[in-house]
């Protein structure tokens, strides 16, 4: 079969993803399985373009690859002068992990190729650029009281983030 | 007057005196001034049996027939059996309630005076309380269950008064004395009232299915059945009444206070004998009539024999009651009901008035005693003779007499008890018989003559030898009574130190004693109570064969019906007694009562000259004819070994009888019961110990080795590592997931 | 590039973070699993948005968004944990913080 550029693209974010997401999961040393998990996360958003989410792409970028990797990495920093930790791992745990990771991918993959509803569906996708619309829904439509309870729930998680790791929480 | 209110009234307000007691005691306190509360009690009894009484002499010919008015109610349906409880008012109910509200009521009022400062004030009139509400049911009730219950209740009380200074031996001994003494009578009226009750199934007495009424119609064929049925309810009079045989516990019940033994054993309780015999007296036949005139006569006779010798002034008051209860005995047997019950009430009168002057004086010489033995305590001095007995007994006394009852140490006081001598003398002159103008006169004249007539009517031996023991019996009384007087009252004082002490008593006891002198004048007389009191019919007694007089005439009268006014009076005597109100028309009785007065007058003049040669004018030395009738003087004041006779053979019976299966007990029974235990020790118990210890503990700790060794195991589940707890979660998601694919 | 192509690579990526949860011994690394888990949620959302509703119709990406936004917010509290656990024990190793082993 013949693959035209776009399909050969998307195969190659497919192939880094996995492959990405197969080094986080397995690599010993936690600094280069934080790095790994970036890629993983790049090529999740190169993903979102395909699906011609354009702003979904974009704040994957800056809040995982901007904001969630670099506080990995200070939390890796700050927690060890074990940026080397050997990871050991029980081989009941990594036997049983094993066993319901894959009987879970299985359970998965049967759904999806049972399912004949998702077969060759394509409705088709609006070419114009969702930032607007995505604005609009939240800004004006049904979606902006979720949009206020997500920004408090963010300000909690900040201000008790802050409250956890201060120092003086241990003193009182 | 409604007649059920007022019943009501009077026997809940003596109970509801002692229930105020009673509850009170609960809090663990007295309320001090009980003797006003219980005395209030029986003042309004009072009124209320003098209202009734008012019923009785405004219509005499309907409450003059004995259950004349019945108001009774199903009290125990039991089965096809009935047992009703009721009031019942004729006028020997209302006499009766008359007897004992006044006496229970003078007795009160002299009580305040003569237990003034006991330390159990506040009881004694409690018990009072009690004792006047056990009487008044038992008098008021209209059935034989009713009367048991009241019959037992007084039975109680006296235990309870007799019994009232318990600290000392000698009345905690004769309570239980009087208890089980007329128990062994009791048990016979009960078996008595079961055998008239598995004939009539109903212990009612009155109405169409009453007692009565079916014991009427029975044959002659029973005859000898209802015989043993009366003769075995007597045994309950025999006991309460104190008749020979069962009355050696009365003199001991003198332990208790003296105005105890003024309303109980003398005016009302002991009178309760009398009046469950009278009431039993339609179904007296001629036999049991005989048994009990005999019992009677013989109770007078030798109770009056034994008083002579006595020096207690409290057992000679109890021995004179003894027989002159025997006299009511007599009248009854002797088929006069009404002379029984005059009787019951003239003496009630005078004996208690007696009783209560020998506690006066009784009362005057301990006072006298504690005065001289403790000058500081004379403020506590009175009412607390019991103290007496055992500190001066020592010292005064041979016979085991509390010096303070002695006669031998009294004489001359009449000079320092004015009121207490006269009013006892006037009770000893009724009691002695002294024609006309005392009471007892005309009750013991009316008892002889009656005796009499039916002796000469029924032309009867039986009743000759009773009328003769009747006579002698009258003779002594007036002889010893007028010892007590003269020993107590004249002469000189034989006890200087006690006699200087002596003062006359205090207006609350000397108050009682008037009253009680005034009621032993004849203020109802032998016809006027004829005319209140009817007698019931005895359908069972007739003269006997050879009866000069023709009896078959009165009973062809009452078969015929009633048609003319003369049948209507014979109506209720048809045992051959003419009815005394209807006019002395009987030749029989006429004859008797001409014999009887004339014999009254000797006997009095016999009896009071005899005492007065011996105790006043001293011309016979009583030492002297005592010691020359040495062998009967000892068996009188043995009291014919009654007390001997039945510690002899009775308690040495039952003790060796206990002893016996005492032995029994300790070889016998304690022998099975040892070995049963040694069997039990070495066989049960060891085999038991050894299956709980290798089982049932086995059991215990296999159970709990198992939960330990599970809880070990499944403790290392609890690795604390949230990886495995959460490795746990999403298997298990899994694992449900396909679980629902596989079924699904 | 059909709607079950995007479906598997979520499918992976799931897989590959509940093996991570479950395997690493290391709390920053959970962190990743979950990490990767809820891309894969994201994925999804994302994908079923494309194929499966109206063009005009994106609330599979605003859905996605509010996921990333838990996201930022669980890493920032799940961080701080991380340092208070460090602080106690010395370690961040699920192994030896084991206080409540039974």
């Amino acid at each position: 079969m013949e693959l035209n550029p776009q399909e050969l693209v998307f195969y190659l974010f497919a192939l880094l993803t996995i492959a990405s997401a197969v080094v986080v999961v397995t690599i010993k040393n936690i600094v280069y399985a934080a790095f790994s998990l970036m890629v993983t996360l790049f090529s999740v958003a190169g993903l979102y373009v395909f699906l011609q989410a354009d702003f979904l792409a974009a704040t994957q970028v800056i809040v995982y690859v901007g904001g969630i990797l670099v506080l990995i990495l200070f939390g890796v920093m700050m927690t060890s002068g074990s940026l080397d930790l050997k990871l050991k791992l029980e081989r009941g745990q990594l036997f049983w992990g094993g066993v319901v990771s894959l009987t879970i991918f299985g359970l998965l993959l049967s759904v999806i190729t049972n399912t004949p509803q998702w077969e060759n569906v394509d409705i088709g996708a609006s070419q114009e650029p969702t930032t607007r619309k995505i604005g609009e829904m939240i800004m004006k439509e049904e979606y902006l009281l979720p949009f206020e309870i997500a920004s408090i729930l963010l300000l909690v998680a900040l201000i008790g983030a802050a409250l956890i790791s201060r120092k003086e929480v241990r003193d009182e | 007057m409604p007649v059920v209110p007022l019943i009501s009234i009077i026997l809940v307000a003596p109970l509801a005196a002692f229930a105020f007691f009673g509850l009170l005691s609960l809090t663990g306190r007295n309320y001090a001034r009980q003797d006003l509360v219980s005395t209030a009690a029986m003042l309004v009894a009072f009124v209320c049996a003098v209202l009734l009484f008012t019923n009785v002499v405004a219509d005499p010919d309907k409450y003059s027939h004995d259950g004349a008015e019945i108001h009774s109610l199903t009290w125990l349906p039991l089965g096809s059996v009935n047992f009703s409880m009721g009031f019942l008012f004729d006028s020997v109910t209302s006499v009766m309630l008359l007897v004992v509200t006044i006496v229970s009521s003078l007795v009160h009022i002299f009580s305040i005076g003569y237990m003034h400062g006991d330390p159990r004030y506040p009881r004694f009139f409690a018990f009072l309380s009690l004792f006047s509400f056990s009487m008044l049911f038992l008098v008021v009730s209209d059935n034989l269950l009713g009367i048991y219950i009241g019959w037992e209740l007084v039975g109680v009380c006296s235990y309870l008064l007799i019994g009232f200074w318990f600290e000392q031996d000698a009345p905690a001994n004769a309570c239980k004395k009087a208890f089980m003494t007329t128990r062994v009578g009791d048990v016979g009226m009960f078996i008595g009232m079961m055998m008239l009750f598995t004939k009539f199934r109903t212990l009612s007495l009155y109405g169409t299915d009453g007692i009565f009424a079916l014991a009427s119609n029975l044959t002659t064929a029973d005859m000898t059945w209802l015989s043993i049925a009366g003769v075995l309810i007597f045994c309950g009079a025999v006991g309460k009444s104190a008749q020979i045989p069962l009355h050696t516990w009365l003199p001991d019940a003198m332990e208790g206070p003296t105005p105890v033994s003024a309303l109980i054993h003398a005016a009302t309780m002991v009178a309760a004998g009398v009046y469950l015999t009278a009431r039993m007296f339609p179904i007296l036949t001629a036999d049991s009539s005989l048994f009990i005139a005999y019992v009677g006569a013989i109770t007078a006779l030798v109770a009056a024999t034994i008083a002579i010798v006595r020096f207690d002034i409290k057992r000679v008051l109890a021995y004179s009651t003894i027989s002159q209860l025997g006299y009511m005995m007599l009248a009854i047997g002797a088929g006069s009901y009404v002379a029984g019950l005059f009787h019951l009430t003239t003496h009630a009168f005078f004996k208690a008035l007696l009783f209560l002057g020998s506690g006066s004086v009784i009362h005057a010489f301990h006072a006298a005693h504690h005065a001289h033995d403790h000058d500081h305590e004379h403020d506590h001095a009175h009412g607390d003779d019991h103290a007496h007995g055992d500190n001066h007994a020592a010292s005064f006394d041979s016979f085991g007499i509390d010096p303070a009852q002695d006669m031998r140490h009294m004489g001359g006081l009449r000079h320092k008890m004015p009121i207490t001598f006269v009013t006892m003398l006037i009770a000893t002159l009724s009691i002695a018989g002294v024609p006309y103008i005392f009471s007892g006169f005309w009750s013991k004249d009316a008892v002889l003559v009656e005796v009499l007539y039916r002796a000469i009517s029924w032309n009867s031996v039986h009743h000759y030898i009773l009328f003769s023991m009747a006579a002698l019996a009258a003779v002594i009384t007036a002889f010893y009574m007028f010892r007590l007087i003269f020993m107590t009252f004249t002469g000189e004082p034989r006890n200087q130190e006690m006699h200087d002490g002596a003062h006359e008593s205090p207006w609350k006891m000397a108050i009682p004693l008037i009253i009680l002198a005034v009621l032993s004048f004849p203020i109802v007389n032998k016809w006027s109570f004829e005319k209140y009191v009817k007698q019931p019919a005895q359908p069972h007694v007739h003269a006997p064969k050879h009866a000069t007089y023709d009896a078959s005439q009165d009973v062809l009268h009452a078969q015929l019906g009633l048609s003319d006014a003369h049948a209507a009076e014979d109506a209720h005597s048809e045992d051959a007694h003419h009815d005394a109100a209807a006019g002395h028309h009987n030749p029989d009785h006429d004859k008797a009562h001409n014999i009887v007065v004339p014999l009254s007058f000797v006997i009095v003049i016999v009896g009071i000259g005899l005492s007065a040669l011996f105790y006043y004018w001293r011309k016979i030395s009583a030492d002297a004819v005592a010691a020359r009738l040495r062998p009967i003087y000892t068996l009188l004041w043995n009291k014919y070994y009654f007390d001997e006779l039945y510690d002899g053979v009775l308690v040495a019976l039952t003790v060796a009888g206990s002893k016996v299966l005492g032995l029994f007990d300790l070889r016998f029974i304690d022998g099975i019961v040892n070995g049963v235990g040694v069997v039990v020790q070495a066989g049960c118990a060891r085999v038991s110990g050894w299956f709980d210890n290798t089982f049932v503990d086995g059991l215990v700790n296999l159970v709990a080795r198992i939960t330990w060794s599970i809880g070990g195991r499944v403790r290392r589940v609890q690795t604390g590592m949230i990886q495995n707890y959460l490795l746990a979660v999403v298997g298990g998601v899994v694992l449900l997931i396909l679980i629902f694919r596989a079924l699904f | 590039m059909s709607l079950q192509s995007y479906l598997v690579i979520s499918i992976i990526l799931f897989s590959l973070g509940i093996f991570c949860v479950l395997t690493r011994r290391n709390a920053i690394s959970i962190l990743m699993g979950i990490e990767l888990i809820l891309n894969s949620c994201n994925l999804n959302f994302a994908a079923f948005s494309r194929y499966v509703t109206p063009p005009d119709d994106i609330s599979g990406q605003i859905i996605a968004l509010f996921g990333i936004v838990l996201a930022a917010a669980e890493a920032a509290v799940f961080l701080a944990i991380i340092l208070a656990i460090y602080r106690e024990f010395s370690t961040i190793s699920p192994d030896e913080t084991d206080t409540l082993k039974g």
